[in-house]
């Protein structure tokens, strides 16, 4: 992580900013900064995103690839991921340098996706026990100003979102061989879907109070974090009766549910405030899930057939 | 050199409808991030690259060597840059092949005199590769080195050429170029003076179409500092303009 | 001249990109920062705006300056501030945090030998009784050796400027000097030996050589 100097001064000044829930840049303690989002921008992926979030910049892209199922759940498919921190954000991140935080990274990510309910697995099989899609979330850090974990699970989110693979039909072979042929029309695919996957919400203690979204400086302040990972669930399923409802209550029905959480950072805290933290981090993470998706309908409206140019680094 | 395909169709256009001398498009922009010293983005084609520039500071004990400046370069390629997944972003042998390319070229432009026993980081990051890997990485470098205010005797610009069956030059190869087995030539140069600062060759062909392929390579470097030019001006309005041209030092 | 920018209006701006030529290298011309001499022409090694600054002595001084941005390294002559880390009986190692009246972003290691501590009985010098660690001085760069910059304190203008007393950690109340040697804690009056800079305002510092 970017070494960011403090002297004891400015600690005392983000702390009591912190206690008086104004915050340095006038957030609240439950505010994100602003974020931009633009996906499909990389060609050469199956779906790309790129997040902004003030100043932590996340490029992630998707690349697909066809593969065994593992034996032990031949129904699913496969997803795997991988972090690269770039030096560009930081001289430390050279050579092997930023390792470390990529592995943290990789963990907390493979930990949220683990659950099949936070990720549907069977969506990318092709057929039992044979064939199925296997997806690289490709995740390249390209600059670092706090809250890694949020930006990284949106910017993956947005490129899952954005994922689009090609339809495949299987032809049965004699002696019980199966042929996949996948289809050459770029626009006939099928998407993922991102109803449930998880994001993650840092929930960063400073002092005695919890806040979301630390920027590199609050970061330095705090002792202690949780992450914590928030899977939405859709449970209109139950209430099949009322169809004429249902627009109305699957508003209320899809839920929150922690698919992963665990802590990050040297410090301890009591029982009582973790369940705190924890409560909070899915109260945001409801609110940051439903911005998301908003941001992705709207960002495809835009890909529409009145597309204009990507913008990506050129703004 | 039978079996290659060929690369200019009869109607003298390329494989992406390009005329033999045509550069690809190309759009850049400079301080793309503010925790660098200096960053620019930059793409040609399909082939985007991002650069930042960290320094000049205190080299590294364990690099310094004597009174010099050390110029630290790192190229790495995105996983998903490649039609085919890359397993690592660095560390394979092209990687430290062109990361030892871009030092050469850069410390042929940059004034080192003036920064003893300092070292400037210079990180490179392919997005997306599509042809010329190398040449964009530098473009890119020399932008963000002039982000970043450090000296430089002029720009430093690379550009590729090739020589079609029929051996007519042609300029910045793209990929699929590239892998149809053509030879390939990189020159990183100084252009206005006329000077080359790297040269290096793919493939054979005769001694006699050097010189041709050569100029075609230095007039792409010529076409390329231009655009280069336009855009740090460009910005420098921009930034001028915003800070009320208010002058520090 | 090529160039012409004596009087700098806004509409007036000659901005220059490197190896760009500016002018002929003249008698009565000065290259300044971010230009390079070659062939008999002054080039521009930065991209930023040209700059002609007319002297007393009717030189003109012609130098290439990039708006809102500023690049520090110390250079030889440079008043430098520094922060005494380590003494040992040959010299003290500090680490120079700005030049001038520049703040570097990242510190150079600086070293101050024995014999550069002051002007006058340089062979009586004990740097123990010149500096502590943690002492902030004001130090001019004599010479740039391998790996560090070498300092000199040996003007009366220059040595510790900022001093806390050695037991007194906790209150961080600094020293006030009570003569060349010397400098006391104003609570305790614990009294310690310092190679004490006699500060005067920046602008007689500068004009020196």
């Amino acid at each position: 992580m970017a070494y960011v100097a403090l002297s004891e001064a400015e600690k005392t000044f983000i702390l009591h900013g912190v206690e008086e829930d104004f915050r340095c840049d006038g957030r609240s303690r439950r505010d994100y900064r602003p974020m931009e989002l633009e996906t499909g921008l990389v060609s050469n992926a199956s779906g790309s995103a790129r997040l902004r979030l003030a100043n932590t910049d996340i490029l992630v892209g998707v690349k697909t690839e066809i593969d065994v199922p593992n034996p032990l759940t031949p129904e699913f498919g496969k997803l795997e991921f991988f972090v690269d921190c770039s030096a560009n954000a930081t001289p430390e991140f050279e050579g092997r340098g930023g390792s470390d935080l990529a592995q943290e990274l990789i963990l907390s990510l493979q930990k949220a996706y683990e659950s099949s309910l936070a990720f549907d697995y069977r969506t990318l099989c092709l057929i039992p026990g044979q064939q199925c899609w296997k997806l690289y979330i490709d995740i390249l850090i390209l600059e670092c100003g706090g809250n890694l974990h949020d930006a990284v699970s949106l910017a993956a989110k947005a490129a899952l979102y954005n994922t689009k693979l090609p339809r495949v039909t299987a032809t049965l072979l004699d002696a019980g061989v199966t042929d996949l042929i996948i289809s050459d029309n770029p626009y006939d695919c099928t998407r993922v879907g991102i109803d449930a996957v998880p994001l993650l919400v840092t929930v960063c203690k400073i002092g005695d109070y919890c806040l979301v979204d630390p920027s590199a400086e609050e970061e330095v302040c705090s002792t202690v974090s949780m992450v914590v990972a928030v899977s939405m669930r859709n449970n209109t399923g139950r209430c099949g009766g009322y169809k004429m409802l249902r627009p109305f209550i699957t508003k209320f029905l899809s839920t929150a549910y922690l698919s992963g959480t665990h802590m990050t950072g040297g410090g301890s805290m009591h029982r009582e405030t973790m369940l705190n933290c924890i409560q909070l981090g899915l109260s945001i993470g409801e609110q940051l899930n439903s911005l998301l998706v908003k941001m992705l309908k709207a960002e495809e409206q835009r890909v529409g057939p009145k597309r204009p140019k990507t913008v990506g680094f050129l703004k | 050199m039978a079996g290659r395909m060929e690369l200019l169709s009869e109607q003298g256009l390329r494989l992406d409808g390009r005329r033999p001398h045509e550069l690809r498009h190309i759009k850049c922009k400079l301080g793309v991030f503010e925790q660098p010293d200096g960053s620019a983005y930059m793409e040609q084609g399909n082939t985007k690259v991002l650069a930042a520039v960290y320094g000049p500071h205190q080299a590294k004990s364990k690099k310094a060597e004597g009174n010099d400046l050390v110029i630290n370069c790192q190229y790495s390629q995105a996983t998903f840059s490649t039609a085919e997944r890359k397993n690592r972003p660095r560390g394979d042998r092209k990687s430290l092949e062109f990361k030892m390319y871009l030092q050469q070229a850069l410390s042929a432009a940059i004034k080192s005199e003036l920064y003893p026993r300092s070292q400037i980081d210079v990180y490179v990051e392919v997005l997306q590769a599509d042809g010329a890997n190398y040449a964009v990485s530098l473009n890119a470098a020399t932008l963000a080195l002039i982000d970043a205010g450090i000296c430089l005797n002029e720009f430093v610009v690379a550009c590729t050429a090739s020589l079609s069956k029929s051996n007519i030059p042609l300029t910045d190869i793209s990929h699929i170029e590239e892998v149809s087995g053509g030879p390939k030539l990189t020159i990183a140069a100084l252009p206005t003076a006329e000077k080359i600062a790297f040269m290096e060759m793919s493939e054979r062909f005769h001694i006699d179409h050097l010189e041709t392929v050569i100029e075609t390579a230095m007039a792409g470097c010529r076409e390329i500092r231009d655009i280069l030019e336009r855009a740090v001006k460009e910005h420098l309005i921009h930034m001028g303009s915003a800070a009320d041209w208010a002058r520090v030092g | 001249m090529e160039t012409d920018t004596t009087d700098q209006s806004k509409d007036d701006i000659l901005i220059c990109l490197p190896g760009e030529r500016l002018c002929r290298v003249e008698d009565n011309v000065v290259l300044g920062e971010g230009t390079y001499e070659q062939g008999g022409y002054i080039y521009a090694s930065k991209s930023g705006i040209v700059s002609i600054v007319e002297s007393e002595e009717k030189y003109q001084m012609v130098s290439v300056n990039k708006p809102g941005f500023h690049l520090t390294i110390p250079a030889t002559g440079d008043v430098v501030t520094a922060r005494v880390l380590v003494t040992t009986p040959k010299f003290a190692k500090c680490a120079i945090f700005c030049v001038r009246n520049v703040l570097l972003e990242s510190s150079y290691r600086g070293l101050l030998r024995k014999e550069d501590v002051r002007e006058t009985e340089k062979d009586r010098v004990d740097i123990y009784k010149s500096f502590k660690p943690g002492d902030i001085i004001l130090a001019r760069v004599i010479n740039q050796m391998e790996q560090s910059f070498m300092l000199s304190t040996a003007e009366s203008e220059l040595g510790v400027v900022i001093a806390y007393a050695s037991d007194a950690r906790k209150n961080r109340i600094p020293m006030v000097p009570i003569g060349w040697g010397e400098m006391q804690c104003p609570q305790t009056t614990i009294k310690e030996p310092r190679k004490v800079a006699k500060v005067l305002p920046e602008s007689t510092i500068k004009s020196e050589p």
